[in-house]
């Protein structure tokens, strides 16, 4: 083991002077990517990390492919139209793709890998019920399958483009075992698995046939690493190329944008933060005091200072590439006085406690959440902090309704979609609504799911955030962007909202 | 001649040690102590005057961390809570270890295989899941952190007694005193524990800064105090993502650390002297 270990030093040793040399030579194109987590099985349907994303979309393709531009595009299927008032899709596709280990892609496939989410194997997993609305799949010829639904689903499209809608081979996994493809993922994506080494690093190299042309470099290295500063060490080293987030915290950007080899990449995300309140207990229960607290702190002047200007402030719980977001929605102002009026009249007292729940581990919100606390101290309230490790904060304390008046929620989202947030936190009995209970808001929760008027649904979606931002459910904070640390030796790298990162265009000098 | 010119250096330095070390401890805690009438009202939140540089600011002399407080407020203020986490843990810590080893090296038997199994189990439990599950049966605060502390760390303090204890109560002085008729009581107390309590203090030293430390960390965890409250642990852990640009933030707490436990080191160094039998007697 010892002797091992002593060996393996020397040949990552070898490994970064030859690295060296090589980078010199400009001989093999390496691109070495810095992800702050291992998720520790690279099976589509076992995950919900976006840094499984980060890796798997090079690895794997999609019935439908979204890229940096959010538009979706044909994947594996060329075309695809909705039958049966949206309840049957008839997708028609790609011909002539092979999986990494020679297998065909065929309609086969695309079953075998609906019937194995829907079926025990994605009874496991988490995201089974993501795709809930399809009943099954059905072989039409080779190169022709349709879906039959339960009920229409207006994000089904976007959703075959990630996570557990990966197609995978069929044979290889039935030969070689479930546990074996955990850590030895096969897909048709530009990328081949070339080794991976749990809580270390995955290593993949270019797949020359792949159906969107070969990838620009040849070797794809990603290493995990969860600190951030050994991040941006190694990257001011040059021993990585690139650090994808959530790593780099808002603090170190100055660090990067000071260093001459490096820049700081960003763009907006979907992730967005909020601190909501707790309406049935407290003084939050109360809409004018709730009302009373987002006047009394300016936000703007937040993310100017604490966060750099890389957030923008939101209206309702999603950004604004968010389809639901309303953009003629106005975040109310920053107006203590108006605040403490409204306090007056609610009948609170000044030094009446309030308490903020927050994740222990996340610096950059607990600075914020200490301006929040301080904000709140001037309208005359006595804020206190108390920080939770970040499991028990979302498995205990916030489903349990055990929190204090308020507590932080940051949500992501990848379909980019305002029901994916808005029905987890507002629809009565949800898991991250342990408050709340209005049969209004539930109605029109449910209602916009089975609609596949793209229209129709938006201005649902939107009334619905409209209808939550005036019972002033929780403090709108701010989006925050996804934030890259890029060497500039790499050239055309575009940088991913979602983490969904295809890595085919990017170049290594 | 010789011998007595040394001894009598010796004796000055050890005197230098006391100074030095008191002059440390006792102005550090004189400040943490006045911290409120010394710095009033400085610690306020001001999102214009983030991370100001310092020796550049009259009225932020050690400039401002990135919430545009002002460094050397809550640098004082903040010894607070960590000279209360540090001293308070390591003094419970040290009155339940050093008992327990007491009895269980000098009486051995039960007492001995019971206290030192249970302390056998103790050291098997890694302490951050202990802190997890402490945490989610009694909940956070200040308090309840010192206490963890004191569970987790008596074991140490206990072990290293009772190994001195069995080396020492087959000596003869020992077996003289129990020859006389000397009580128990007496010979735990003022016969062994003056022998082996050196180790102790450099043990307890260390411990002091150790558990500075620790309580950042368990704030990681949800155990700790609230982040507004200044503390020299959650400082350093805050400047930490600053220290490439703005190295005061974390360095001044830092620097508040070095200090406290230079300064009980000296003292613990004098008192070891002090209280170690065989050096008294050659002086």
């Amino acid at each position: 083991m010892n002797s091992k270990k002593s060996l393996g030093m020397v040949l990552k040793t070898l490994a970064i002077t030859g690295s060296l040399t090589a980078a010199s030579l400009s001989f093999a194109s390496t691109l070495t990517v810095s992800s702050p987590q291992d998720p520790g099985s690279w099976d589509p349907i076992d995950t919900f990390l976006v840094n499984w994303a980060s890796v798997a979309t090079n690895i794997y393709d999609g019935l439908t492919y979204r890229g940096p531009d959010l538009k979706l595009q044909p994947g594996l299927a060329t075309s695809w139209e909705q039958l049966d008032d949206g309840k049957r899709i008839r997708f028609i596709l790609r011909q002539g793709v092979k999986f990494h280990d020679g297998e065909d892609f065929n309609a086969a496939a695309v079953k075998f890998t609906f019937d194995r989410l829907m079926g025990d194997e994605g009874k496991k997993g988490p995201q089974r019920s993501n795709y809930s609305a399809i009943d099954s799949v059905e072989v039409i010829n080779d190169y022709t399958v349709d879906f039959h639904l339960k009920a229409a689903d207006p994000v089904l499209l976007t959703k075959l483009a990630g996570y557990g809608a990966m197609i995978v081979p069929p044979k290889y996994i039935q030969e070689k075992g479930e546990d074996f493809f955990n850590t030895h993922p096969v897909g048709t994506g530009p990328f081949k698995f070339a080794s991976y080494e749990p809580k270390v690093g995955i290593k993949l190299e270019a797949y020359a046939n792949h159906w969107g042309g070969a990838p620009k470099l040849t070797n794809l290295n990603y290493r995990f690493i969860s600190e951030p500063s050994t991040a941006v060490a190694e990257l001011q080293s040059g021993r990585v190329d690139l650090v994808i987030p959530p790593t780099i915290p808002i603090g170190m950007i100055t660090t990067i944008e000071k260093d001459p080899n490096l820049k700081v990449v960003t763009t907006i995300s979907p992730t967005v933060y909020a601190l909501r309140f707790n309406t049935k207990n407290g003084i939050t229960k109360d809409e004018k005091v709730r009302k009373a607290l987002i006047y009394g702190v300016d936000r703007q002047a937040i993310i100017d200072s604490i966060l750099g200007g890389q957030a923008a402030q939101i209206t309702s719980f999603q950004s604004a590439i968010s389809f639901g977001d309303d953009p003629s929605m106005t975040p109310l102002p920053y107006d203590p006085n108006k605040a403490m009026q409204l306090l007056k009249e609610a009948g609170i007292k000044p030094g009446t406690k309030i308490q903020i729940d927050i994740r222990g581990n996340d610096a950059t919100f607990n600075e914020v959440s200490q301006a929040v606390a301080s904000y709140l101290q001037i309208v005359g309230l006595n804020a206190t902090i108390k920080p939770y490790e970040t499991n028990v904060l979302l498995n205990d304390i916030i489903p349990a309704g055990k929190t204090g008046e308020m507590f932080q929620q940051s949500w992501g989202g990848w379909t980019l979609d305002y029901d994916n947030t808005a029905y987890f936190m507002y629809h009565t009995g949800e898991k991250w609504n342990p408050y709340d209970s209005d049969p209004a808001l539930d109605k029109q929760l449910e209602s916009q799911r089975s609609i596949t008027d793209r229209a129709k649904r938006e201005e649902i979606l939107q009334s619905i955030a409209h209808y939550t931002a005036n019972r002033a459910l929780e403090m709108p904070l701010y989006s925050l962007n996804a934030i890259f640390g890029v060497s500039k030796r790499v050239k055309n790298f575009t940088p991913v909202p979602d983490s969904r990162l295809r890595l085919t265009d990017v170049t290594v000098e | 001649m010789s011998a007595n010119r040394f001894s009598a250096s010796l004796s000055r330095y050890k005197s230098l040690e006391f100074i030095l070390g008191i002059l440390l401890t006792g102005g550090i805690c004189f400040l943490v102590v006045f911290s409120d009438f010394l710095f009033q009202g400085a610690d306020k939140i001001n999102l214009s005057a983030r991370l100001l540089e310092p020796f550049t600011h009259a009225e932020h002399f050690f400039g401002t961390d990135p919430l545009g407080r002002d460094v050397m407020a809550r640098m004082v203020s903040g010894g607070k809570i960590s000279l209360q986490v540090g001293f308070l843990s390591v003094a419970g810590a040290v009155v339940f270890g050093v008992i327990m080893g007491l009895v269980s090296g000098y009486y051995r038997g039960f007492w001995d295989v019971i206290v030192m199994r249970f302390a056998d189990v103790q050291l098997a439990m890694p302490f951050i899941l202990l802190a997890i599950t402490f945490i989610a049966i009694v909940g956070g605060g200040l308090a309840n952190m010192i206490f963890l502390l004191i569970i987790s760390q008596w074991v140490q303090y206990a072990r290293l007694v009772r190994g001195s204890v069995l080396s020492l109560r087959d000596r003869e002085f020992i077996q003289s005193a129990q020859a006389i008729g000397v009580s128990h009581f007496s010979i735990l107390f003022r016969h062994l524990l003056p022998n082996l309590i050196g180790p102790v203090i450099v043990l307890m030293t260390l411990n002091v800064a150790n558990n500075i430390l620790l309580e950042s960390s368990l704030t990681f965890l949800g155990l700790g105090v609230d982040p507004l409250t200044p503390s020299w642990g959650g400082m350093l852990a805050d400047g930490r993502t600053y220290i490439q640009n703005a190295w005061w933030v974390s360095v001044f707490p830092g620097l508040a650390i070095l200090l406290t436990v230079l300064g009980l080191n000296l003292l613990g160094d004098w008192l070891r002297d002090s209280l170690d039998p065989t050096g008294r007697t050659s002086r």
